[in-house]
């Protein structure tokens, strides 16, 4: 199989991580899945700036993330005026609906933290990237993951932990 | 790094040996550290699984939208007419996503898939199978599943295009199986339209393009291919 066959092999591969990290940024479904979409239209047309040997899915991830940082400020500038998202997910079909209110709950949580802690509990424990790979794909000393994954998780296990 | 910020290094399996072995016997000792431990364990859990049921579910229509049907075609293009050695991942994706409608299209109120995984190679099961093994495009049989051009590839395998109301695909005589080599969504408005039901989606038409070998059968020849067991 030759180099770009490859390409977009992987990068169809990993469309089901890529929307799993847009739904622990995002707000809703509906914002997750136009995230994924516009990623997808920007990592084929920059399939170039793409070394080989290189991993395919800390490159994604990074211009996932940079187009939801992209979109903060409009993003931020909107939820002051509006209510919380009356259905912040549905991916499931019907018979999910346990599944689906759960990941309502834990998103709508998620959209408590701080936009730079969000992405590095996402990253960190959601997607399983180690603190190092964290800190490469968002160009951020390591300290600062660290203390932002400590904010961030303390501030989860408050909204949404077991006592 | 702080206290706090080497507790939780500790949790994620971030520290090295000696200093991983000194926040084990740390948290052993003190029932609170453990009780926190254990509370940002189950957290994460909670995350994690709520979030994967995400990366679990089939992808969203939407996704598979211009973009990868584009991946999707353009590898076609590339692709040697004989040279699909595999099922390529995005008609697997292809196959999750529209699965569930097209079961429900084909065999209303049962489970029957109308594919199924053999070896790493989707095949025709079920309904598609019998419409396939049965069915001649001159002799539409009013069903779910219609079928368009019959043909043979460079190999000599017969091939039989086919759709149902929500997606379209090609699929190649294997041993006495029907293997399927690609399978897409159907445009919309298609499903109205038999002609264009019967094989004219972009997608498709750019495979069966690619795949046949000579000119698709007319009646009499289709007739005799399936008397001959398509072979």
């Amino acid at each position: 199989m030759d180099r770009q066959l490859r390409f977009e092999d992987d990068l169809v591969s990993l469309l089901p991580r890529l929307r799993r990290f847009a739904h622990a940024l995002s707000r809703s479904s509906a914002d997750a899945d136009d995230l994924t979409q516009a990623t997808v239209e920007r990592a084929i047309r920059s399939r170039d700036q793409w070394i080989p040997g290189t991993r395919l899915d800390s490159w994604l991830y990074r211009i996932m993330r940079n187009l939801w940082i992209d979109t903060a400020r409009s993003r931020s500038r909107k939820a002051k005026f509006e209510a919380a998202p009356e259905e912040a997910a549905k991916v499931g079909a019907d018979g999910a609906t346990e599944a689906s209110a759960e990941l309502a709950r834990v998103m709508a949580a998620m959209q408590q933290l701080p936009d730079e802690q969000r992405e590095v509990v996402s990253l960190i424990l959601v997607e399983g990237f180690g603190y190092r790979e964290a800190a490469e794909l968002l160009e951020l000393p390591i300290g600062t993951i660290s203390s932002r994954l400590v904010r961030g998780r303390t501030a989860l296990l408050a909204l949404i932990g077991e006592r | 790094m702080s206290v706090d910020e080497q507790f939780f290094a500790w949790l994620d399996g971030e520290l090295d040996g000696k200093e991983a072995a000194e926040m084990t016997a740390r948290v052993a000792a003190d029932p609170e550290l453990a009780r926190l431990a254990d509370q940002h364990r189950a957290m994460q859990a909670r995350l994690r699984h709520a979030f994967d049921s995400v990366s679990a579910a089939p992808l969203p229509k939407a996704l598979l939208g211009a973009e990868v049907v584009d991946l999707a075609e353009r590898r076609e293009r590339q692709r040697p007419p004989a040279g699909f050695a595999r099922l390529p991942q995005w008609a697997l994706i292809a196959a999750t996503l529209v699965l569930g409608i097209f079961a429900g299209t084909l065999m209303p109120g049962r489970n029957d898939s109308p594919v199924e995984l053999h070896n790493g190679a989707l095949y025709a099961a079920a309904g598609l199978d019998r419409a396939l093994e049965t069915q001649l495009a001159s002799a539409p049989s009013g069903g779910p599943v219609r079928i368009g051009l019959t043909f043979r590839d460079p190999a000599g395998d017969i091939c039989r295009s086919f759709s149902g109301t929500e997606a379209t695909g090609l699929a190649c005589r294997d041993g006495d199986r029907w293997r399927v080599r690609g399978l897409f969504p159907a445009g919309e408005g298609q499903s109205t339209d038999y002609r264009m039901a019967a094989g004219m989606s972009p997608e498709l038409s750019s495979l069966v393009n690619s795949t046949m070998a000579g000119e698709p059968m007319d009646a009499a020849q289709e007739k005799a291919a399936k008397d001959r067991g398509w072979r």
